[in-house]
């Protein structure tokens, strides 16, 4: 079949992603399966296609026709396929609604063979064609266009932020606590998210253990990650890196998201190949160094009910951030479950890689998260807590979806709360 | 502002977190003819941030945005 624009340009873009580890993931497979338990999807509904060497198949065939001798020539020999227009959608329906991205079978994988690479690359071929989600592609360029022209946000924004000071005095009952925007010289620049979630509970925190902060004026989320674009995704990261210099922070810290961290403390460093001059760590790792170091006076019996912990797949398996949550968890809850695989090991809950903001794959996430809402029914958690905000959202779909029963929750919420909870203790027995 | 013009779809937004205002916002808009008006009512506070930056990537009007109590309330024209 002859190719069209779209075919032919997917296919310059593969030839242009062809780097040492894509080639390895698309060269080697022994076929042995042990993948197809480790992914979420096939452990949900047990099918072929949800074999995670299945789908790195599917881009292998078109793989073999080009860079496989017999592929070339003799191509039924080894099961090699030209690219057509209908082979490229179901790519890239396969790419963005039925791989989370998450790694997991990567990790249980005797050869490590990167699937989420090849699905990766789907992506970035969907991307350049025009074929990725349009709500994926709005939300990256939205967050582009505000890094080109922060005054079309900044003064609502800082209104915005003055009200939130407002209410973080009033929860602390010290007129003093504050939300710095901008400052120049601080030590610590914090990447929230949109939303007032994400700055309240961090600001508690920051205020209660004096440290010197200040807010950035943007968020830390980047939809240029799940398209597989590095140039978007760059565009974005770019937009923080630059405001951390201005300001000469020392340290960036970046709430709790998966991908976002992911983004900026493990890719932006090669994407920008440079050495930043300020450290970048997620919330999560600075507040249980808070903890250890006993910044932070905490009471468990303000979180009484039993509270168990979903693993974020980039903060837990990219990132080796596993410990730093039980550190948390174990100052700050007196009634704590794992749940169970968990850590590196955890399962995906099935909104990873961008799949919770695209409504079209409801019911597929839906089903595709199953196994996490049965490790939660099994904890007998009234809580779950999370690091994430694509897993916070898809844990309250799972929630509403499956009738756990559960409120989910971040860590930085139960270190708030427990902050909050002594804080009132001590008013009323001075 | 809000008053004098004639609105289409009311898109109730409320108890929504990011980026989920803006998910609804931009499906909701395709189903509409060019030069209807959309009025989305929010609880999260990032909408004041996320909205006029749609607005320009999307090449869509806001005609305004604003805060009452607990509520932010903007209003978008389909212009394309
Ligand atoms: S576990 Fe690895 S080698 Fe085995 S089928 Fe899956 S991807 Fe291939
Ligand atoms: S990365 Fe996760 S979702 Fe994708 S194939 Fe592997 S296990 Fe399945």
């Amino acid at each position: 079949m002859a190719n069209n624009g779209s075919v032919q340009k997917a296919l310059e873009i593969l030839e242009k992603q062809l780097n040492q580890p894509l080639k390895t993931a698309l060269e080697v497979c022994a076929r042995c399966g042990i993948c197809a338990e480790a992914c979420h999807y096939y452990v949900a509904e047990p099918k072929v296609e949800h074999v995670p060497a299945y789908r790195a198949e599917q881009l292998r065939k078109i793989y073999r026709k080009k860079h496989n001798f017999f592929g070339k020539y003799v191509s039924w020999l080894v099961d090699a396929e030209e690219l057509d227009d209908e082979k490229f959608n179901k790519l890239v329906e396969m790419a963005f609604s039925e791989c989370t991205l998450c790694r997991r079978c990567t990790f249980n994988c005797p050869l490590g063979v990167d699937t989420p690479l090849v699905m990766r690359t789907i992506r970035a071929m969907a991307t350049a064609t025009g074929k990725a989600p349009e709500i994926l592609v709005m939300l990256a360029d939205s967050a582009i266009a505000k890094g080109e022209n922060p005054e079309i946000f900044k003064e609502m924004f800082l209104q915005q932020i003055s009200q939130l000071e407002k209410e973080l005095q009033e929860l602390t009952g010290n007129p003093e606590a504050k939300i710095p925007v901008e400052k120049k010289g601080a030590r610590v620049l914090y990447v929230g998210l949109a939303g007032a979630h994400t700055i309240i509970p961090p600001a508690i925190i920051f205020n209660e253990v004096g440290e010197d902060w200040t807010l950035s004026i943007y968020e830390a989320a980047n939809y240029g990650v799940f398209l597989g674009d590095v140039e978007r995704a760059k565009k974005i990261a770019k937009r923080i890196i630059d405001e951390a210099k201005r300001l000469k922070v020392q340290e960036v810290v970046v709430a709790e998201c998966g991908h976002a961290c992911a983004a900026l403390v493990w890719d932006a460093p090669n994407w920008f190949a440079e050495k930043f001059p300020f450290r970048i760590r997620s919330v999560v790792e600075v507040v249980a160094e808070y903890i250890q170091k006993g910044k932070l006076t905490l009471d468990p019996k303000a979180n009484s009910e039993p509270v168990t912990y979903h693993d974020s797949c980039n903060l837990a398996r990219t990132g080796g951030i596993f410990r730093e949550p039980r550190i948390i968890l174990k100052a700050v809850v007196k009634d704590f479950r794992e749940m169970n695989p968990n850590g590196i090991e955890n399962y995906c809950c099935g909104g990873g890689g961008g799949l919770v903001a695209l409504p079209e794959y409801y019911e597929k996430r839906m089903r595709a998260g199953k196994p996490k809402a049965e490790q939660i029914k099994r904890t007998g958690a009234k809580i779950v807590a999370a690091a994430c905000e694509n897993c916070k959202l898809q844990l309250g779909d799972l929630n509403n979806y499956y009738n756990l029963g559960v409120e989910v929750k971040g860590l930085v919420d139960l270190v708030a709360n427990a902050i909050l909870y002594r804080k009132k203790a001590y008013a009323s027995s001075n | 502002m809000t008053e004098q013009v004639k609105v289409d779809l009311v898109l109730d937004l409320k108890g929504l977190l990011c980026p989920m205002p803006i998910v609804k916002l931009s499906q909701a808009i395709k189903d509409l003819p060019v030069g209807a008006v959309i009025e989305g009512i929010a609880t999260d506070p990032g909408v004041m941030a996320d909205v006029p930056a749609w607005a320009k990537t999307s090449g869509q009007e806001l005609i305004s945005i604003e805060q009452r109590d607990k509520e932010y309330r903007f209003l978008i024209k389909k212009v394309k």
